[in-house]
This record gives C-alpha cells, structure tokens and sequence, in this order.
C-alpha cells in the first residue's frame, strides 16, 4: 500500500544523529534504549582502558603526526585528536588525553619509549574506536528501522552493525550471517590473501604499529589480521630491514581498505532484508496506488 | 626481473581488489567470479594505456 508521507528509506540520518554517534550509546539513549546505551559507553570505555593501562601516553605516538612541542599540531594531540580509529570512541579518548598528555621534553620522550606487550596493547585500544564506530551504526541502524520500516522490520536477517562487526573480525563472516555465505567466503578469501601476501613479502614485519602507525590505520581495518600480526609478528624481532617491505606493508594496507569495503557491503545485504532496492518500476507502481 | 616480479604481483591483486569492488553489484559467488575477470582485464588495459602515456611523456621532457 502506498503511502505518501512515509519517509524514503534511501535518506540519511542528518548531521545531529552523525555527530551523537562520536558519543557510544548517545544514540540509544536518545531512542530509550536505556541498558543498551549504558553497555555501549562501559564497554567502549573499559576497553580503551584496558589498552592504556599498558600504553599510557604512547598512544599520542601512534596519532596522524608527531607531536614536537612547538607546532600547533600538538592542540590537536594534547586532546588525541590525531589518533585513529580510538577518536572515534571521542568521551573517553579526550578524557584520557586531558589527563594524561605531557607536551613537556620528557612527556615526549616517554612517548618514544617502548612499552612491553604494545602490540596487543595498542590493538585494544583500537579496538574500542572501532567498537564505538560499530555501536554508533547500530544506533544508526534502529533510528532508520524506527523511522521507516513500519512492519517490515520482521523480515531483518542480522542486525546490519553486527554483520560489519563480524566482517572486520573475519572478512565474510557478516555475509555470511546476513545470508550471502558463498559471496561472504570470497570476499574473505580476496582480503586475507592480500593481507597473508603482505605479510610475506615483508618476512612479518609489515603490520607493527609501533614502527608504521599511519599505514597501520588503514591495516587495522581488516582487525582479525591486524590482531594475528599484533599476537604473533608483531613482537618478532628484526634483523635487517626485508627487501619488499616497502611492498608488503601497501599489500597489508591494501586488504585492509578492501576490508572496509566488505564490512560495508555486509552492512548493505542485512540492511536490504528490510529495505530493499527498488527498481523503477517498483517505484512507478507505488506511486500508482 | 625485478619488473616482471611486481607484474607477477599487481595482476593477482588486482584481481583479488576487483572482486571485492564488483562483488558490491552481485549476490553470489560465480557471478561476482565472472564480473570480477572482466573488470580486471578493463583495469589492466587502463594500466597499460596509464604506463604508455607516462613514458611518452618521460621521453618528450626529460630524455628529450
């Protein structure tokens, strides 16, 4: 049945939703999901600090530039703006940054001190930018569903947050649990080769944030091959500087970015069990009655 | 050698690139498969003209 004042399902959210989604459970708690928003900012939180318990301030070291103590650049770090994907989770990582950036001479140089267990370290705090990214789609998500799908909400396959989330763990795995497993297995296979081949070309050394932190921003897209290097090569050590490095580190950066696109388009398949393409012809009839 | 190292590289990764660009358009395997052969080999063609044109225009302003 037609009906001329329903909303079309093809626009966005505005700009007021975008920016409430910096915030981990803002969203819900806006929609009256009172238990989910409360579970959306602890867990964003705690894990941040779970991660800065081990990296303290050297996070800052990790962020889009160095900060030298001198350039305007550090206004942007002293409230760790520049550090990717945890900005993301925007309360608690500027929170963390007011109260723990040193711009004095000795503040940097601790953050140029190796910390031990930064690898895993480092990928948890990640992680929680990333999880905060994921909460704020699923807040995203259910302020679309409540705005126009009237009863069309029973025919969802998978929560569409949830699919990108799957898909940056394991690539294709989100496909798979939106219906797609065939597609969802390729897609997955294409990502984790490119990944394995970067690896290899670079002897393991290519996905370390500690030594390549910008190029690691684009490899911690695909977060399961990011989480393998942080877990095993990451710690190893080096002996000489590998021959394709230059090679293998594009490669594993490569796979990340095709991993962004996955994780979208698993969003995409969930989100089309309910509302779903419609052709023009579709959309000539509706407009009929 | 080195340079047919880097062919032998780029044309599976390519490939691998392209079936996750195409398979945004497809909802199965075989399909995405199919369209990803054809969009790669438009990619390569491309490559190709892209590597003409900037030896061509290496040869007209720096060797020349």
């Amino acid at each position: 049945m037609a009906d001329s004042n329903r909303t079309d399902p093809q626009k966005g959210n505005g700009l007021p939703a975008f920016i409430m989604g910096f915030v981990p459970g803002l969203l819900q708690w806006q929609l009256g999901q009172k238990q989910q928003a409360v579970t959306a900012f602890a867990s964003c939180t705690a894990v941040l600090f779970v991660g800065w318990v081990v990296v303290g301030e050297r996070l800052f070291y990790w962020g889009l530039g160095v900060p030298d103590g001198q350039s305007s650049f550090d206004n942007f770090a002293h409230l760790g703006l520049p550090v990717l994907p945890e900005v993301l989770n925007l309360p608690a990582q500027v929170t963390g940054a007011l109260m723990a950036y040193d711009g004095s001479a000795t503040g940097l140089r601790m953050q140029r001190l190796p910390r031990d267990l930064e690898h895993i370290a480092g990928w948890v705090t990640a992680a929680s930018g990333m999880l905060a990214a994921f909460w704020a789609a699923a807040g995203h998500w259910s302020l679309r569903l409540r705005r126009d799908a009237d009863g069309d909400a029973a025919r969802l396959v998978a929560n569409p947050a949830l699919c990108a989330a799957l898909s940056w763990i394991v690539p294709g795995l989100g496909h798979a649990k939106a219906g797609q497993k065939n597609k969802g297995a390729l897609m997955g296979a294409a990502v984790a080769a490119v990944f394995v081949l970067g690896l290899v070309f670079s002897g393991g050394h290519a996905v370390d944030r500690a030594q390549y932190g910008v190029w690691w921003i684009g490899q911690n897209l695909f977060g399961g091959g990011s989480l393998f290097a942080a877990l095993v090569t990451g710690p190893m050590r080096s002996v000489e500087t590998p021959i394709d490095l230059d090679l293998g580190i594009v490669l594993c950066t490569v796979a990340g970015l095709m991993n962004l696109v996955v994780m979208c388009d698993a969003y995409t398949v969930a989100e089309r069990s309910v509302f779903p393409v419609r052709t023009e012809q579709a959309a000539n009839e509706e407009a009929m009655g | 050698m080195e340079l047919l190292f880097r062919v032998v590289i780029f044309v599976p990764v390519l490939f691998l690139v392209a079936v996750v660009v195409v398979a945004q358009q497809h909802a199965t395997a075989q399909s995405t498969l199919q369209a990803a052969a054809k969009r790669s080999v438009r990619w390569l063609v491309w490559t190709a003209a892209l590597l003409v044109s900037m030896t061509v225009l290496e040869l007209l302003f720096i060797e020349f």
